[in-house]
Formats: structure tokens, sequence, C-alpha cells
């Protein structure tokens, strides 16, 4: 067969150079199963780009005067979002949980540009964004986006509350398996202390700086799905240098995120996880607590990468509360590592089996980790032994739930191990919500 | 009984040569004057973000042992609670008319000196943008000070100040400064013999005003208009501040030679 005329129903403001790339293979399609397979990918990469609410697919054979034997007609009936969409959506971040309303415009220009505006109501405190999204036409992994947002956050581990400003553009591009992110960055950081009784550790970092920063960051994901995968693997590598275009914030961050899925007899996975980063200050001034940091603007949540401990990453202990503090306060570190091995198995005697049982696994880990700051004057040889010596440790099982694709629910038992003073351990059952777990 | 005050008490302050605006440096200023009267050491540390870090958000703040206490009035009840006071040999009307004064000196003489800072488009421009965003890199100066002088200036329409002209203000420092000196007279002291926390308070003042440069002379005239006032900052800083150079916001220099406390 050959394809003759591929017609669109219900195009509106979206432009038709777009279109064309997605559906040319469609065209090059030499037998019906063949134009059905080809239509059915046509659709897929429509959907993708987020300006059709519906795709239909019709396959007829041609008609009219130029009507070939074999020649088919392919249509293609969409119905585009509405020019404002609003969504509300209920979050749950790492031990945090937050109402969002999202306004967004769809397709603005007619090339699935993209702008969004979120306001997030947590049970800390308040953030919005407000972002600009374009793909580059026909190639959709292509885009470059442009943010500007106000991120607040109350972090009583270390008595401290945040207040980020800041405009960011990146752009995503992929290169072979590998998705690639370079982004620059400017905050206006606002710290200060939580309450009278923050150590005043946390009290000479109160104040204001303002952080411009470059970063790359490469993904590699070969998982089946981000929560509880049963297969695959993730390789996270990012590296962050702030300072050399302005700013009075100057380091090189350099962090990783390992995993490995494996899937074993009797629908049970083996996983094994591994974190690491170092975090080195440039010139004479030490590094902030807020430098320890980093914020995930999709979802308004500040993540504490150089910190440690907490069901979402050494279990056991309470909430990235390992390593350094003073008076109570944790300040994180500037080298970390942290590792988990995970064992997953149905629920015993799988209650509720082909349906609402299946969203829970029954968890048996093993999770170690180190922080430690980095003393200027020693060689990497002495800290690589300082972050081996005093190994938090802890092992336990429990309950895992799956929400969707989004989170995470954990209820643990946990015995912590390695217990060095100054932590604060959560030894017995320890729950947790989140995205990013160890 | 009174309580050992630690070797390494330190008070907190903005950065003295670039940084600090003249209505702070009077009041560390105020606070060093009191904490020396009472024969406690304390060394002055200066940090850009001094004002963040305070619990009030003013300045100056002491940090001895784990407490942490900001601005004169709650200072002076900290220092009387560890069992040093200066005011304890007042009775009952001694000591309301002491309070009188220093309300006097917060109300008239500091707010004069905001409003001067704040308020007045030449000062602003030429001295206040620049220094209060120095430590600071590009634009956040920018919004730094402004976000500080909307904040100044709202405050200044809250006490009704906003409206007043500069001659006005001046006036009104001319005023305090003819009580005060009244009060004054002859005395070394406020109170005959001995030095009050209202004596500290007002050499803070008195003495910044008279040693920082602005763009024009009038606020230092005004003080200098009342010998016995100039003569008061005189003895203080002789009897208190010399001989202790390294550390504190005065010095040793001629007592007449202008010391830039300000650009």
């Amino acid at each position: 067969v050959v394809v003759q005329h591929v017609h669109f129903d219900g195009l509106g403001r979206t432009k038709d150079d777009i279109i064309m790339y997605e559906i040319c293979d469609v065209f090059k399609a030499k037998n019906l199963i063949d134009v059905m397979r080809k239509s059915h990918e046509a659709r897929e990469k429509l959907l993708r780009l987020g300006i059709f609410r519906q795709v239909e697919v019709l396959i007829d054979t041609c008609q009219g005067d130029d009507a070939l034997p074999n020649g088919l007609d392919v249509t293609f009936e969409v119905t585009e979002l509405r020019r404002l969409t609003g969504s509300y959506n209920t979050m749950v971040g790492n031990n945090e949980g937050s109402m969002v309303l999202g306004l967004k415009f769809p397709n603005l220009f007619g090339r699935a540009e993209k702008v969004t505006f979120q306001f997030s109501y947590g049970t800390k405190e308040t953030s919005y964004g407000l972002s600009f999204f374009k793909p580059q036409p026909g190639n959709f992994e292509r885009n470059f986006s442009v943010n500007l947002y106000k991120v607040t956050g109350q972090f009583p581990w270390s008595s401290l509350r945040e207040t980020d400003r800041g405009v960011s553009t990146e752009f995503n591009f992929p290169i072979w398996k590998t998705n690639h992110t370079l982004k620059w960055e400017g905050v206006w950081r606002e710290l200060g202390c939580l309450a009278r009784t923050a150590s005043f550790s946390v009290r000479e970092e109160s104040g204001h700086s303002l952080k411009s920063s470059l970063s790359h960051a490469m993904v590699i994901d070969s998982r089946n799905s981000s929560i509880l995968p049963r297969r695959g693997a993730l390789l996270k590598i990012n590296q962050e240098l702030a300072g050399y275009t302005g700013g009075d914030v100057s380091f090189l961050k350099e962090d990783f995120e390992f995993q490995l899925n494996k899937q074993l007899l009797w629908d049970s996975v083996f996983s094994a996880s591994l974190w690491g980063g170092m975090l080195v200050p440039i010139g004479d001034k030490p590094s902030s607590i807020a430098d320890r940091q980093a914020t995930y603007l999709s979802s308004f949540f500040v993540v504490f990468v150089f910190y440690l401990g907490g069901p979402t990453s050494v279990r056991g202990f309470s909430m990235y509360s390992i390593g350094p503090q003073s008076e109570g306060d944790y300040l994180g570190g500037e080298a970390y590592w942290a590792g988990g091995l995970h064992l997953y198995t149905p629920l015993p005697f799988r209650p509720g089996r082909g349906g609402f049982g299946d969203l829970f696994r029954t968890h048996f880990f093993l999770n170690a980790g180190n922080l430690c700051n980095l003393n200027y004057g020693d060689g990497p040889r002495a800290h690589l032994q300082k972050l081996a010596e005093y190994i938090r440790w802890s092992y336990g099982a429990g309950v895992v739930l799956r929400l969707g694709n989004i989170a995470r629910l954990e209820l643990n038992y946990c015995f912590p191990m390695g217990v060095q003073s100054g932590d604060r351990i959560c030894d017995g059952v320890q729950f947790g919500a989140g995205i990013r777990f160890l | 009984a009174a309580e050992p005050w630690p070797e390494n008490a330190a008070l907190y302050q903005q950065l003295k040569e670039e940084q600090i605006l003249l209505s702070d440096n009077a009041s560390s200023l105020a606070v060093q004057a009191f904490l020396q009267m009472c024969n406690l050491p304390v060394r002055v540390v200066c940090r850009a973000n001094a004002e963040y870090m305070s619990p009030s958000g003013k300045v100056p703040f002491i940090h001895v042992g784990n407490q942490v206490v900001s601005e004169l009035g709650p200072i002076v009840q900290f220092v009387k609670a560890k069992g040093h006071s200066l005011s304890d040999g007042l009775d009952e009307v001694q000591k309301a008319e002491m309070k009188a004064y220093m309300e006097l000196v917060n109300n008239m003489l500091l707010t004069a000196e905001l409003y001067l800072q704040w308020c007045d488009d030449v000062t602003v421009e030429e001295i206040t943008h620049p220094r209060y965003g120095s430590p600071y890199p590009w634009p956040l100066n920018r919004i730094l000070s402004y976000q500080k002088q909307w904040e100044i200036r709202r405050k200044m329409k809250a006490i009704g100040w906003a409206g007043k002209s500069l001659e006005q203000v001046l006036e009104d420092v001319d005023q305090c400064c003819q009580a005060l000196s009244q009060r004054l007279g002859t005395q070394p002291y406020f109170f005959n013999k001995q030095p009050t926390e209202l004596d500290a308070l007002v050499f803070g003042h008195l003495f910044t005003i008279l040693t920082t440069q602005l763009t024009s002379d009038e606020l230092s005239e005004k003080v200098k208009n009342y010998n016995n006032l100039v003569a008061f900052c005189r003895r203080i800083e002789q009897q208190y501040f010399e001989g202790h150079d390294k550390d504190n916001s005065s010095s040793a220099t001629s007592r007449s030679a202008k010391r830039s406390l300000l650009r």
C-alpha cells in the first residue's frame, strides 16, 4: 500500500510545521500493518507534545480523482487543549506535603510553547513560580525553559528558614541514550533562624547572598518506572560551578546518583543504590549551609543533597540528623556518600492480588553512609579516610506503598548502627514519604 | 551575687569602614560605652550580616556565653540580671527621669538620624545607598537598600514624620539637645557623680553625630551649639575609650579632629 494523504481535523492555533515533523514517518509505511504501527507511533508523538487533549486515527482507502488502487488516507482527529487550563494537585515531597494550584497556557504560540504558573501552599511555607517552555519543532526532547521563582522553606533540623528568589534558564538535549541539561541560575538567598534557640553557627549564616551558577546534569535512565522499578539502571551526574558569572558565592559542586535493579525469582526485585558528592568552596570564604541544597522547581521542594539521615536517606536516623552539628542544629557536610541494598517482595500471602495489593511491597534494606567537612589543607587521601571511618549504617524491614508514578510511602522497622555522638536516631518504627529514596 | 562575665563576650555590628550607618554606629557606641562603664570587657566583631544575625533585627547585639541579646534596653536588663548595674544608686524619681530622657533620645535623636539617612534624598543617594549595599554584589546591593528605605519610610509615615521637612527635623534635634544640655548643666554626668545608661546613650548618639562626616554640617552644628554637651562627649571619650583603641570605634586621635565614621 501507499499512503497518499494525511489529513488533520481540529487544528486551530497549532502551526503546521511542528505537526509535519511528527507525522512524516507515516508516509514511509509499506503495508497495512506498517501504516497502523506508524500511525500509532505518530499519535504517541503528537500526544507527548502536550498540546492535544485527544488524538484519534482513522485509516481509510483513498477516494477522489488521483486515488491509486492501493492508496490510503490517514486522518488524525485531534482536540486541542483549551488556551488556559487550571490544575490542583497535592504534592508529597521529602516529608512535606503541599497543595499546588497551577495555571497553564499550553501551546501558546502554536508550536507547543507552554507558560505555567504554579502556586504552592505547604505545611511549611508558600512558594510560587512562573515558567516558559519551548521545545524545538521536530525534536521535542531538545527544549529550553526560563523560570522565575520564589521558594520558601522551614528546616527544623538546622533551625533554619530560607527564602530563595531566583531566575533560571535551562537547555535540555539528548545525546544518544543520555539526557543532558545545561542551566544558568541566579538566586537571591535569604537565610534566617527558625527559633530564638538556634545555634550561633546557624545565626552566623543569617542574611543575604547572591548565587549565580552554571550547572550541567547528565541522566541515563533505563528503568521501567521511577518509583519501585523492576529492572534497569539509573545514573545521574550533576556538577555546578558558582561564582564566575556574578554573585558572591563561589564553589564547585559534584554529585552523583546510581541505582541498579534486577528482577529475581518469585516476583521479587533486588535493588542497589549509591549516592555521593563533594562541595568545594573556591576562594577563602567557607561554604554556606545554603550551598548544601538543591531546589527542585517542578515541585518547589528544597532537597538537602549534602545532608544525611532520615527515612529517605540512611533509614533509622532522624531527618538529616547525621554528622557535623552545633548545639543540636545539623549543618550538613561538604563530602558524603550513601548506599543502600534492598530486596522488594510481594506482601506475605499476597492480599488483594491483582488489584490494590499490588501497590504494596515488602521491603528489606541495608543502608550505610558517611558525611564530613573538607579540611582545606588535607589531601584527598585524608578525606577518603575520614569518609571511611565512623560509617553509620542501619538495617531493617518494612512495607512500601507506591503512589501513582510520583511518590512512595514507607513504613519501616529500623535498627540504626554505627551511631556517633551527636547523631539523632529513630530506631524502631519510621515513616517516610517522598520522591527520592536511598 | 555577680555572675562571672565570660572572657569571649563579643559585640556584633556592621563593617566599620565601609558599611555602618550613622544611627547604627550611634547605637553600637552607646552599648560599648555602657559596657565600659560597667567594667565588662567585650570585643567588637564586625560582620556584614550583623543586622540579620540579630534576634530583633537591630544592631548591636552581644553574644555572651550562650545568649544573644540585642539593643541597649534589653542589654541593660541582661547585665543587671548578671549582677551589674549603673543605676542602682538612683531613687525612684531619678529612675523615672532617666527613663524619660532615654525615651527622648530614642524618639527624637534616633528618629532624626534615621530621617536624615533614609528620607533626605541627597544623603540617601550619596551616602546611605552606597554604604548600606557595599558588602553585596549587584543587583543585591540595590535591592537590599531599596527594601530598607521602603521599610524606614513606612515607619516614618506611621509616626507622622513623613511630612516633616529637613529644617523641622533639625529644629527637633536642637530642642532635644537643649533639653539634654539643661539637664546636664555643669555636672560631669547626668546624675552627678556616676555615669548611668543615660550617659552611655547620650554619648553614643552625640559623639557619633559630632564625628561623622555627612553631606552637610548642619546636624553636628546643632550639637556644637551646646558647649557642655561637647565637653561631656570629650570627657567620656577620654575616660572610657582612650587606651582601648584596638577594638573601639573611637580612637585616641585629637579630640577636635573630625573622624570620618561615614565616608
